[in-house]
């Protein structure tokens, strides 16, 4: 095909691009993954019985508001990404800024339980599965985001991957708090923090992969 | 002639607000703009340019939501141009020798380094005047710091602080801070 023949049938759809558009997009491909992780939540774990007194309770706003906040940076971090031009990721050092702000809530509910509790009130009862749990419930909205991706620009894929997938493991972690029963600032510090970075790692390694174009 | 910088984005931009003619205007208009760019940068696979330019002018095509109209044009042009080689050396498995990888990355075909000039007036009329003609003097136009102090006739110290400012504001604005 000769390149003025490409101009000419590229011409003949131009659609108008609303501005914002790429946040739009990446805003899209995460609600419609969301709603895949929130239908696997209720289908194969279950929102928790007492959802209504909890919602009253410090633990769970404690564990939303992490998630939320670590998800909010990912997700400016995404639609950055997804433009082509370089840029600089330097800001997302802000993430230890909840992070720092858990582990202050943190030591002081270790000062208030006598020092043989520490153990039983880190691990929780569900240690084991809950970072695994995270990384699958991220898989519907990193998936969403790969969606969303389709029509823009990413160049840094490895990071790219990374970013989605932290966007989607914390997206997840938020969504998970309407099931997961656990009450300890240490509890979400460790095993929550550590689904996530899965999910972002994995996605750093699927990115060069799914993320080309 | 050759489109400048405000004029491709002006077509950009009445292309993303839909108007097909502006927009086959922008894409004739690059299609020299990306064979210089390619050619300058595939010496070893002139047979390739082709393709390439093609394959750019689809993804700008496809991809133009990832515009920003407050930023400049030629980045964003390049870097999918920049994108599209790299992933097209993937594609094909090919190594290249290290000498050339820096000769890709320092190289900048005469239209991008026009446009990269239009970009960087654009970013030094941000800064304040001083600063600005400090800079333009010694990093642009060659003149020593001496030489750029007599002509502003201020000291050389002087001088030499506000091309250091203004070069951490341009830094800064060009890593989208405020």
């Amino acid at each position: 095909m000769d390149t003025e023949a490409l101009i000419r049938s590229l011409s003949t759809d131009v659609k108008p691009v609303p501005r914002h558009a790429v946040g739009r997009r990446v805003a899209l491909g995460l609600g419609l993954g969301a709603v895949g992780t929130v239908v696997l939540i209720g289908w194969w774990l279950g929102f928790r019985p007492d959802f209504g007194t909890a919602m009253r309770g410090y633990s769970f706003w404690m564990k939303w508001i992490y998630t939320s906040m670590l998800a909010g940076a990912a997700i400016v971090a995404t639609v950055q990404l997804a433009r082509p031009e370089p840029s600089s990721l330097r800001w997302l050092r802000i993430l230890v800024v909840p992070m720092l702000l858990l582990a202050a809530i943190g030591a002081v509910e270790m000062m208030r339980v006598p020092s043989r509790d520490w153990l039983a009130m880190w691990l929780g009862s569900s240690w084991k599965l809950c970072p695994i749990i995270v990384l699958i419930l991220a898989a519907p909205i990193f998936i969403g985001l790969l969606w969303s991706f389709r029509r823009l620009a990413p160049t840094r894929l490895r990071a790219a991957g990374a970013v989605a997938g932290l966007a989607a493991g914390a997206c997840a972690a938020a969504l998970y708090c309407f099931h997961c029963p656990e009450v300890s600032a240490l509890f979400v510090l460790t095993w929550y923090t550590l689904g996530i970075a899965l999910a972002s790692a994995m996605g750093a390694l699927l990115g060069p992969r799914v993320l080309r174009w | 002639m050759r489109a400048d910088e405000d004029q491709l984005r002006r077509w950009m931009i009445s292309g993303l607000a839909g108007h097909a003619g502006d927009h086959a205007a922008l894409l004739a208009a690059l299609v020299p703009l990306l064979q210089a760019f390619y050619r300058r940068r595939m010496r070893n696979a002139v047979e390739d340019v082709e393709d390439l330019v093609q394959e750019t002018l689809i993804a700008v095509h496809s991809r133009r939501a990832t515009y920003d109209p407050d930023r400049p044009f030629g980045v964003w042009l390049f870097a999918i141009a920049r994108y599209k080689m790299i992933d097209h050396f993937r594609r094909r498995r090919q190594s290249c020798p290290i000498e050339d990888v820096e000769e890709l990355l320092v190289a900048e075909s005469f239209e991008g380094a026009s446009i990269a000039r239009m970009d960087v007036d654009r970013l030094l009329d941000t800064l304040p005047a001083k600063q600005a003609a400090a800079i333009r003097d010694t990093r642009l136009d060659g003149l020593s710091v001496t030489e750029a102090a007599a002509q502003a006739r201020i000291g050389e110290s002087d001088v030499k602080v506000s091309i250091h400012r203004g070069l951490k504001a341009l830094a800064a604005r060009v890593r989208g801070e405020p």
